[in-house]
């Protein structure tokens, strides 16, 4: 990619209004996109999905590799829209799809804990950035303890998003007529008529076309993110300014929400928190509710790749998202009791961190690599 | 504060921009109610509130936007590092001049007064001529007028000369120790807030390494 140099960058500004068209158009590739992925699978041979996805039936193999999944890509945005990709071709089922989108959102909370590794240096300053990356890791990991047996026993989570599901667009099982879809029908057709014309076997096809749309859903979501934080870079500053002069609480949980939906990327949102953390501007109290909020707004990218899908229950996927996320927030932050529990074990964490650095990096490589290969490993 | 999100933004930079120049407008404040106090004989009791909620407001101030300082390098990256460093050190030196004009009242609430002096008319138009210097450095922070700044800069030096070659003097002087100190050391407080206030001016036309500094890097204005 060509990048000037930050002088020549500064002389050569891309308007705001040129900005802002580019970030639809990226929406829209985003959607082709999520919609290839779902024609690539669906192209395949029903044993060819099959064999693909049967490693994702026990829950905890399916947590483990959304966990996986997320630490590859860095983002729970793409991995969770791949999800819902799956689960629109019909290849993945939404109950294997729960325990993937809870691990995604486990998975994402390696970008800002590396983040605060960067401040490894200097004791005080990693003591609190380590802190502020890992309060989210213990919330997300917190929630899943609590909500993920209580799904596995009752299906509650998912019977909710389906409850909404079916009253913004129907039935599971029923094909939807999502306007979206027939917008983006057309280019994913002439992608597959492309791919067509080099290959005759349909499980290639279907690979290559599944490969496509990685490519371009990662893609286009990097740069949607990159080019949404130079639009909003004043109004997060200026709402990241507020939460500083008047405290956290629920307010900055709406904060969060809004700087992640606009950004599409929870990790943009808690990764600028951790130098702020670091230097002491913002206190684990009060960046802890926008790393909640950020849980919630990253949900929308799910939301919107199901708008791409033709089944409805892509959109419960992607609905199950934002109600785990609620929910956690409801157990965790709501009830007085809970509030403080993440806080205290990351505090705690980063205590221990600051007496033995390896700690540290042991806990990021264990926790986010070592655990969930052992767990694929024993549960597929 | 949810609504700060949708909300005209103003850029980062520039807030903490006419901030600083609030701040220096507060540092005035301070420094015209504590010379008043000291040179018309004005009671210090009936001030002091005054100087002490302008002190806490230039306080305040510094301290909130050292923390918009560390959320704009958060949030933007390192694009603007020498800015933001430039402007920490902008700050410092404003809440220094505050802390001098307190001084200045100090001295007042301690029991001198210059009121009825012979020497008023000189020490009133050395106050006059410094409180208008606060007003030209913030529109030199303002506009980066480097003519100006240049001139500014000169002016300075030479007030700062001056000033020190009156606590040389009053140092020397044959006047007992209870005319000649409170003058001495009142000379000394506005040569200090002169080379901040030089200082501040150098910010807004050189380079980081290069503030409180002239002929690129030789001079240091504020070396004493």
């Amino acid at each position: 990619m060509l990048k000037l140099p930050p002088a020549l960058a500064r002389f050569f500004p891309v308007p705001r209004p040129v900005r802002a068209v580019l970030v639809f158009l990226l929406i829209y590739v985003f959607l082709i996109g999520v919609s290839s992925l779902e024609n690539g699978i669906k192209v395949m041979g029903a044993d060819t999905q099959a064999s693909l996805f049967s490693n994702v039936d026990h829950p905890l193999a399916g947590l483990f590799i959304g966990i996986l999944g997320t630490v590859l890509v860095q983002s729970s945005s793409a991995s969770t829209s791949v999800i819902v990709g799956l689960v629109a071709s019909g290849a993945l089922g939404v109950d294997d799809a729960v325990p993937m989108i809870m691990g995604a959102n486990i998975g994402t909370t390696v970008t800002n804990t590396l983040v605060s590794l960067g401040h490894v240096r200097q004791s005080n300053e990693f003591k609190r950035a380590f802190a502020a990356a890992t309060v989210h890791d213990f919330f997300n990991v917190m929630a899943v303890a609590i909500l993920l047996p209580v799904e596995l026993a009752t299906g509650w989570l998912s019977t909710v998003a389906e409850w909404i599901s079916d009253r913004l667009v129907g039935s599971a099982g029923s094909e939807w007529e999502s306007p979206i879809k027939k917008w983006v029908k057309e280019p994913v057709g002439w992608l597959q008529d492309g791919l067509n014309t080099f290959v005759d076997n349909d499980n290639l096809l279907g690979t290559l076309m599944v490969a496509v749309g990685l490519v371009i859903v990662l893609a286009s979501l990097i740069f949607i993110t990159k080019n949404m934080k130079t639009l909003i870079a004043e109004r997060v500053e200026q709402s990241m300014n507020a939460i500083l002069g008047r405290g956290g609480g629920f307010v900055a949980i709406i904060v969060g929400l809004l700087i992640t939906v606009a950004v599409q990327s929870s990790s943009i949102t808690t990764s600028i928190l951790i130098p702020m953390a670091a230097a002491g501007v913002i206190k684990l109290k009060n960046a802890y509710p926008v790393t909640l909020g950020a849980n919630v707004g990253t949900t929308i990218t799910a939301l919107l790749a199901a708008l791409a899908a033709s089944r409805p229950e892509a959109l419960t996927v992607g609905l199950v998202h934002t109600v785990f996320n609620v929910a956690g927030i409801v157990i965790l932050y709501v009830i007085p009791l809970m509030r403080p529990v993440p806080i205290l074990l990351a505090e705690k964490l980063a205590d221990l961190a600051v007496r033995n650095r390896m700690i540290a990096v042991g806990y990021v490589v264990g926790a986010f690599i070592v655990v969930p290969l052992i767990g694929v490993a024993i549960f597929r | 504060m949810v609504l700060s999100f949708f909300r005209k933004p103003e850029s980062g930079l520039d807030h903490i921009a006419h901030q600083t120049i609030s701040m220096l407008g507060d540092a005035r404040h301070s420094f015209d109610l504590a010379s008043t106090v000291i040179l018309s004989g004005a009671d210090p009791k009936a001030i002091g509130a005054d100087i002490e909620a302008t002190d806490a407001r230039i306080n305040k101030a510094e301290q909130a936007l050292r923390s918009e300082l560390v959320v704009h390098v958060s949030v933007r990256g390192g694009a603007d590092i020498g800015l933001v460093l430039g402007y920490t050190l902008l700050l410092k030196k404003i809440e220094r001049i505050g802390d001098q004009a307190k001084n200045i009242f100090d001295l007042a609430a301690d029991g001198v007064s210059l009121a009825g002096a012979e020497d008023i008319d000189e020490f009133v138009a050395r106050r006059q001529e410094i409180s208008r210097m606060y007003v030209e450095a913030a529109d030199l922070l303002a506009s980066q007028d480097a003519i100006a700044a240049k001139d500014f800069l000169k002016r300075s030096l030479a007030l700062n000369a001056a000033c020190g070659a009156k606590v040389l003097e009053y140092m020397h002087s044959d006047q007992p120790g209870s005319w000649a100190v409170p003058r001495a050391i009142l000379y000394r407080y506005w040569k200090r807030i002169v080379a901040n206030l030089a200082g501040i001016v150098t910010a807004a036309i050189e380079p980081l390494q290069n503030i409180d500094y002239l002929d690129d890097g030789a001079t240091d204005i504020t070396d004493d």
